[in-house]
C-alpha cells in the first residue's frame, strides 16, 4: 500500500515537470514592426514574447508584453503606449491564438523546412480580429525555429488617427515580423 | 528701436521653441539605471502581488506612457540565458514560487553578470514591462518582465 502511494506520488511529481508530448515552449523571440510613410519610417523591437507550439495538434499561442516594444526615440515609445494609441497600462499583453492548417501533411519529427499556413485570432487592446499568416518552420533535431511575417491594420484594433501628426506619420497598415526559437 | 527689440525677442522665442520641439522629438531612450528606483521588493512578493490581484498590481506598477516603475528586485538566480538581441536574461525565482521575475540586461550591462551563477542571491534594478500571470492558452505561468536591467547588489 505504502509502495503504491509512493509510486503514485512519483508519477504526480514527474508529470508536474514534464510537458505534454509535442508541446514546445519559446522564450527566445524577436517581434519587430515597421510603419512606412512618406514622412517617417518607424521601427520597434520586442524580445520578450512567449510562445507555445504544439507539433501534434498544430496549436500556436503567442503572448506579447506590449511595453517591451523598444523604439529609437523616446517620444515615439511614449506615444505608442498612451491610452489613445495602444493603452498598454490597461492592456499590457497582446495575444495570438492560432492553429497550423493541414497538420496531417506536416512532419515535425524530420529535420528540414516546413511552409505553414496558420489561421487564428489576434487580440490587441482588448479587440480580437482574425489573422492568417504564412510561417516557415526550420527543424533541427528537437529544436524548431518559427519565422513569420504579416500585416496588421491598426484601425481593426481601435487605433485610429484622423488628424494631427500621427495621421500622416504613422502607416494605416503595419508590417510585422516574428521569430521564435522553440 | 522698440520694434527691433520686439523682433529679436520673437526670434529668440521661435528658435527656442524649435529647439525644444526638436529635442523632444529626438530625445533618446529613457535612462533607467540613471533614475531612482520606485520600489524595493523580493521577487516572491512581486509575483504574489500579481497573482493575487493583477489589476491593482498593474495600476501600481505600470505607467500609461510606458515609462513604468523602476524596481530593485531581490531574489535567487534560477536561470541565466541570452535572448535574440544577445542580452543576458536572469530569472529570479525561489523553489516554491509558481512564477519568477525575468530580468533582461542590455548590451551595455551584460558584463556585470559575469561570474554570476544559479543559486546566488542578488538585487537587480530595472523597469517593469508586464506582470506574472497564469495564462490558460499557454497553459503555463508567465514571469514578471523587467528590462534595462543592471546588477544592483550581490547578497
Amino acid at each position: 500500500m505504502k509502495k503504491l502511494l509512493l509510486l503514485g506520488l512519483a508519477a504526480i511529481t514527474l508529470s508536474a515537470f514534464t510537458t505534454l508530448p509535442g508541446k514546445l515552449k519559446s522564450t527566445v523571440s524577436h517581434i519587430a514592426f515597421y510603419s512606412h510613410t512618406a514622412l517617417e519610417d518607424i521601427k520597434a523591437d520586442n524580445y520578450k514574447s512567449i510562445a507555445v507550439l504544439n507539433t501534434e495538434s498544430g496549436d500556436v499561442i503567442i503572448s506579447v508584453p506590449m511595453q517591451s516594444f523598444e523604439f529609437e526615440k523616446r517620444m515615439m515609445q511614449k506615444h505608442f503606449n498612451q491610452e489613445k494609441f495602444l493603452n498598454t497600462a490597461e492592456f499590457p499583453k497582446a495575444k495570438f491564438k492560432g492553429r497550423i492548417q493541414n497538420m496531417d501533411s506536416h512532419d515535425f519529427s524530420k529535420p528540414g523546412e516546413l511552409i505553414l499556413t496558420i489561421h487564428g485570432d489576434m487580440t490587441i487592446k482588448g479587440k480580437t480580429q482574425p489573422v492568417n499568416m504564412v510561417a516557415t518552420a526550420l527543424i533541427k533535431g528537437d529544436k524548431v525555429q518559427l519565422n513569420t511575417a504579416f500585416d496588421l491594420t491598426l484601425s481593426d484594433y481601435g487605433v485610429e488617427f484622423s488628424s494631427g501628426k500621427p495621421s500622416t506619420s504613422i502607416a494605416k497598415t503595419i508590417e510585422v515580423n516574428a521569430l521564435f526559437q522553440f | 528701436m522698440n520694434r527691433k527689440k520686439a523682433l529679436i525677442a520673437i526670434a529668440v522665442i521661435v528658435v527656442a521653441g524649435i529647439a525644444f520641439t526638436l529635442y523632444m522629438l529626438n530625445m533618446p531612450a529613457r535612462d533607467v539605471q540613471g533614475t531612482d528606483s520606485d520600489y524595493q521588493i523580493p521577487s516572491t512578493a512581486l509575483v504574489q502581488e500579481y497573482l493575487d490581484d493583477a489589476a491593482s498590481a498593474n495600476a501600481k506598477y505600470l505607467d500609461a506612457s510606458g515609462e513604468s516603475t523602476i524596481l530593485e528586485v531581490t531574489g535567487t538566480i534560477a536561470d541565466i540565458s541570452r535572448d535574440f538581441n544577445d542580452q543576458v536574461v536572469i530569472l529570479l525565482q525561489s523553489d516554491d514560487d509558481p512564477a519568477g521575475v525575468s530580468c533582461t540586461f542590455t548590451l551595455e550591462t551584460n558584463a556585470s553578470t559575469d561570474g554570476l551563477s544559479v543559486g546566488k542571491d542578488v538585487v537587480i534594478k530595472g523597469v517593469i514591462r508586464s506582470g506574472a500571470a497564469y495564462d490558460e492558452d499557454l497553459e503555463m505561468f508567465e514571469p514578471v518582465i523587467i528590462e534595462k536591467s543592471d546588477l544592483f547588489d550581490i547578497l
